[in-house]
């Protein structure tokens, strides 16, 4: 009980946190904004099948966007010294770890909401009647990609360069998850998905693997 | 100065076993019938990829022996096998594109072996990054401890997510002809003992580093 009411406590104070700070919101989400209407001019929407190469695609800004925003997840709590604060309250040290998974979980969630509707109105990209098969596979995805984001955000946030290094860190090791997220978005938005799909197991052996792994190997990664 | 002789030893057997190797590869295993000279990659290709595959998987061993007994004699194995390991996934990835060009036609396909060597090539790049940026200090070394863990574990998920999205060239199961064989037995034994002097080497400058560092700043 008290292991949850702590991984609660750090989800709210960080919510609230970007909330307030605006500044890795806004950053990231006008950035995969900015990507979508790049990418409107370098292919020309009127030409390239968007239900083609838009899965693709939306799933390359997703993962630009999202590790600009989780990246920061960490390293502001360094910035402020408030990290140390954080590892000395009294509660288990994987409860921080959740707590942050969740809050980055959240934002990605809300960003690829929002790419989605905007992905409709530049790209004609149309997910209509594949929404329920399309939000599960992307949950499922984006909760993989929040696992390894936020433990890599914590290894790089004490680290000289982690902003260059990180995404040269994260992404390679997100390559399944990334052929897994372009192949089921291509299936939701063309015949829909079913559970026996074999791309929504790799994810979901993926997400179970690594939130575990990420859990246990938080602790060393930010041991003082 | 059980290293140094151990290197020694190690170069020396390399020598031997490398010079037979290529004796016996120019010299005694037949052509292959549609692939001609170029086949004479396989050799060195496969013994290769079996060295950096093993050392990369030493590497996750003393990773783990880092982050649980906390002795830094591990963190430098594992970053000394990694380095090695490295070295022969991309002798892996340069040796397989000149087969590849005359087996399949063409430099480079999409293809679960290959695709991903080449991830497990970008993964340990990023972890010497990390370490480059870093300078190795003691932090350093767990975050690159975690890193190796996870990319090991990352490995059979992106062979799998690949094969499913790639298409097959690679031969499941190869049968050669005995004098093939025999020659692959003895470049096999060549290759490893050149990852094992370079291994080695590269922990006996390892642990040079470090006693000079020790000296410099007990200074």
């Amino acid at each position: 009980m008290r292991f949850f009411r702590a991984v609660g406590l750090i989800f709210l104070k960080d919510f609230k946190e970007e909330i307030r700070r605006k500044e890795n919101i806004a950053a990231s989400f006008l950035f995969a904004f900015l990507s979508l209407v790049l990418f409107a001019f370098a292919l020309d929407p009127t030409r390239v099948d968007m239900r083609q190469t838009g899965s693709g695609l939306l799933w390359l800004i997703i993962l630009f966007a999202g590790s600009l925003f989780m990246g920061a997840s960490f390293r502001k709590e360094t910035e402020t010294g408030t990290l140390l604060a954080l590892l000395l309250c009294p509660a288990d040290r994987s409860a921080i770890y959740i707590g942050k998974f969740l809050v980055n979980l959240a934002f990605l969630l809300i960003l690829e909401a929002l790419l989605l509707f905007f992905a409709f109105l530049f790209l004609d990209f149309r997910v209509a009647g594949a929404l329920p098969s399309l939000a599960l596979a992307w949950f499922g995805v984006t909760v993989g990609y929040a696992a390894l984001g936020t433990l890599f955000a914590a290894l790089v946030a004490q680290t000289h360069g982690g902003q260059v290094i990180y995404p040269i860190l994260l992404f390679p090791v997100l390559v399944p998850l990334l052929i897994a997220a372009a192949s089921l978005t291509q299936e939701a938005v063309s015949r829909g998905i079913s559970l026996q799909n074999q791309w929504l197991r790799l994810v979901l052996l993926f997400d179970i693997l690594f939130l575990t792994a990420s859990t246990f190997l938080f602790e060393y990664a930010v041991e003082e | 100065m059980t290293l140094r002789r151990w290197t020694v030893a190690l170069w020396a057997l390399a020598f031997v076993t490398n010079a037979a190797a290529l004796g016996l590869i120019f010299g005694y295993a037949p052509i292959e019938r549609q692939m001609g000279a170029v086949q004479k990659i396989f050799y060195y290709h496969v013994p290769s990829a079996i060295s950096g595959y093993v050392l990369l998987f030493l590497a996750f061993l003393f990773s783990i022996l880092f982050l649980w007994k906390d002795e830094p004699l591990y963190d430098t194995l594992a970053y000394s096998s990694a380095e090695v390991g490295w070295i022969f996934i991309t002798i892996v990835l340069v040796t397989g594109p000149i087969w590849g060009r005359s087996a399949w036609g063409k430099w480079w396909v999409w293809e679960p072996r290959l695709t991903s060597a080449l991830v497990l090539w970008l993964m340990y790049s990023a972890y010497f990054l990390l370490r480059l940026f870093s300078r190795n200090d003691a932090r350093t070394a767990r975050i690159a401890a975690v890193v190796a863990i996870i990319a090991f574990f990352d490995v059979p998920i992106v062979h799998k997510a690949i094969s499913w999205w790639g298409s097959i060239v690679h031969p499941v199961k190869v049968t050669l002809e005995p004098a093939m064989r025999k020659t692959f037995f003895v470049s096999m034994l060549a290759v490893f003992a050149l990852a094992a002097a370079f291994l080695a080497t590269r922990i006996g400058v390892a642990l040079a580093e470090e006693a000079k560092l020790q000296r410099e700043g007990g200074r």
